[in-house]
């Protein structure tokens, strides 16, 4: 099926935190261990795990965040970025320089930002609001600026952590609805998600991480009944 | 550093002055008010409580503040700047070192304005400008990049150790109180006073009155030194960051 070059790939890839055990010592502690899998362009990877499995730190190793203290990653010249929503935001700036500010710590140059604007502002419903401090916002409307500003990232691949829709009933379909579109179009995505619906939708192989390492790669229904028969 | 970088933490820089001064009723006003507030404290203390000013105490007082305030505020905020960002630096990549670089930004961006106030202040009171006013610029590039090592090797090693940041406050304190802020450090007895000369924030500041308040050229050499262990603190700075870039997302936790 994937007769290209992985665009990443990772090998016996663990991290450890340091915990602190008394004045002056930290003992380790692996919170991923031993993960090997290669990530093929335009695919949609699932990844499945108990709470504590290392799923998160996985994401953030995927997306550079933090380096691996074992093993080796190798990016393949791409982009790789984890969706957050409203990261940077600050309280006291217009909804627009929240967008700006948000959008250049994703990744987004200036200018294309300040070209998106109109579709930032009509996707998110804000309106004239778009002018007022982010501080004057319900939670809500924090929350459709958030995500308006992070569908427009571009990157080669994108990592989700459970976020799909947010927001009220209506913003959350029609986010839900941009997300998907994004995962099944020729984008490569990595998804992290408990929802077992999402992912047989939009998923076309699953991996399903342990503490102990990686249990089970493989297609989507072999590995969630084995997921489930392990409880 | 590449240019997007540049226009990012550029753009964090004034966007976190713009809530900063909306976050007040005078807004913008408390850049200058704060330090003013700050002076009229000082000066009441040792002016008219320990009669210690004289003619020209004032300016002299004001230009010790406003040097010591640039340097104080970046290197306090700077031992914050990774801390505080750690919900940030956990959801993107971003080179650290631009943390404290947005800090010194937005510190140098008020002094300069209330320097230029300064020196209004002192035309008005009839001081002269002098051709030493020429090494003013050079002054302020020294003393730029003595906050950025300073600031910077504070902001890479308390994610690392956080125990740091509690000695530093006293750390700042003690170097407030010797730097010359509100006495003329060349009145002191010889015998600490050798000490007290290697102080860089004394060597700075002691430059900015000789130029501005004298007319007279500064002390290069010992500019020049201070210039020197900027920029080897600020490689080894450089360093430390470079190595735990990838690392301070994990620890702040």
């Amino acid at each position: 099926m994937y007769n290209s070059e992985p665009i990443i790939s990772l090998k016996n890839v663990g991290v450890s935190y340091r915990r602190r055990a008394g004045v002056l010592r930290w003992n380790k502690y692996w919170a991923l261990n031993d993960i090997t899998f290669d990530l093929y362009k335009g695919e949609t990877l699932g990844i499945i795990g108990r709470n504590g499995a290392g799923k998160s730190t996985l994401l953030q190793v995927l997306a550079g965040i933090i380096s691996p203290d074992k093993g080796v990653i190798t990016h393949n010249e791409s982009t790789v970025s984890l969706l957050s929503l409203q990261v940077g935001f600050l309280p006291h700036i217009t909804g627009r320089e929240n967008a700006i500010l948000s959008g250049m710590l994703l990744g987004i140059n200036k200018s294309e930002i300040e070209k998106a604007m109109p579709k930032i502002i009509e996707f998110s419903g804000l309106g004239e609001f778009i002018d007022q401090p982010v501080n004057s916002y319900s939670t809500g409307m924090r929350a459709r600026l958030g995500f308006s500003v992070a569908n427009q990232m571009d990157p080669d691949v994108i990592l989700v952590d459970e976020v799909l829709g947010v927001g009220d009933v209506e913003f959350k379909k029609k986010s839900a609805a941009a997300m998907r579109e994004k995962i099944s179009s020729n984008k490569t995505v990595v998804i992290v998600s408990h929802d077992e619906k999402t992912l047989k939708d939009l998923c076309d192989r699953i991996l399903w991480v342990d503490r102990k390492g990686m249990c089970v790669e493989g297609g989507i229904d072999d590995v969630l009944i084995s997921y489930n028969q392990s409880y | 550093m590449n240019r997007f970088y540049w226009e990012l933490i550029w753009y964090k820089a004034t966007s976190e002055l713009k809530a900063e001064s909306s976050r007040s009723y005078l807004g913008f006003l408390w850049w200058i008010v704060e330090p003013a507030l700050y002076m009229v404290a000082f000066y009441i203390v040792f002016e008219l409580v320990f009669q210690r000013g004289g003619p020209g105490f004032i300016p002299f007082l004001l230009c010790g503040l406003i040097v010591w305030k640039w340097f104080g505020s970046v290197v306090s905020g700077g031992a914050n700047a990774i801390t505080s960002n750690s919900a940030l630096i956990r959801q993107v990549y971003l080179p650290k070192y631009l943390l404290p670089v947005s800090i010194l930004f937005n510190g140098t961006i008020k002094f300069l304005i209330v320097m230029c106030l300064f020196v209004l202040f002192l035309l008005l009171n009839g001081v002269v400008p002098a051709l030493a006013w020429l090494s003013l610029p050079l002054v302020i590039i020294i003393q730029f990049l003595f906050i950025a090592c300073i600031a910077g090797f504070v902001a890479s090693v308390v994610p690392l150790l956080p125990d740091i940041k509690l000695i530093l406050d006293n750390v700042l304190m003690l170097l407030f109180f010797i730097s010359g802020v509100f006495f003329d450090i060349s009145l002191v007895p010889e015998n600490v006073k050798a000490y007290l000369a290697l102080n860089p924030m004394a060597v700075i500041i002691e430059s900015y009155r000789v130029i501005l308040i004298n007319g007279n050229w500064p002390n290069f050499i010992m500019l020049g030194l201070v210039l020197f262990l900027s920029i080897l603190l600020l490689y080894v700075t450089y360093h430390i960051f470079k190595h735990y870039d990838r690392v301070y997302p994990k620890i702040l936790i």
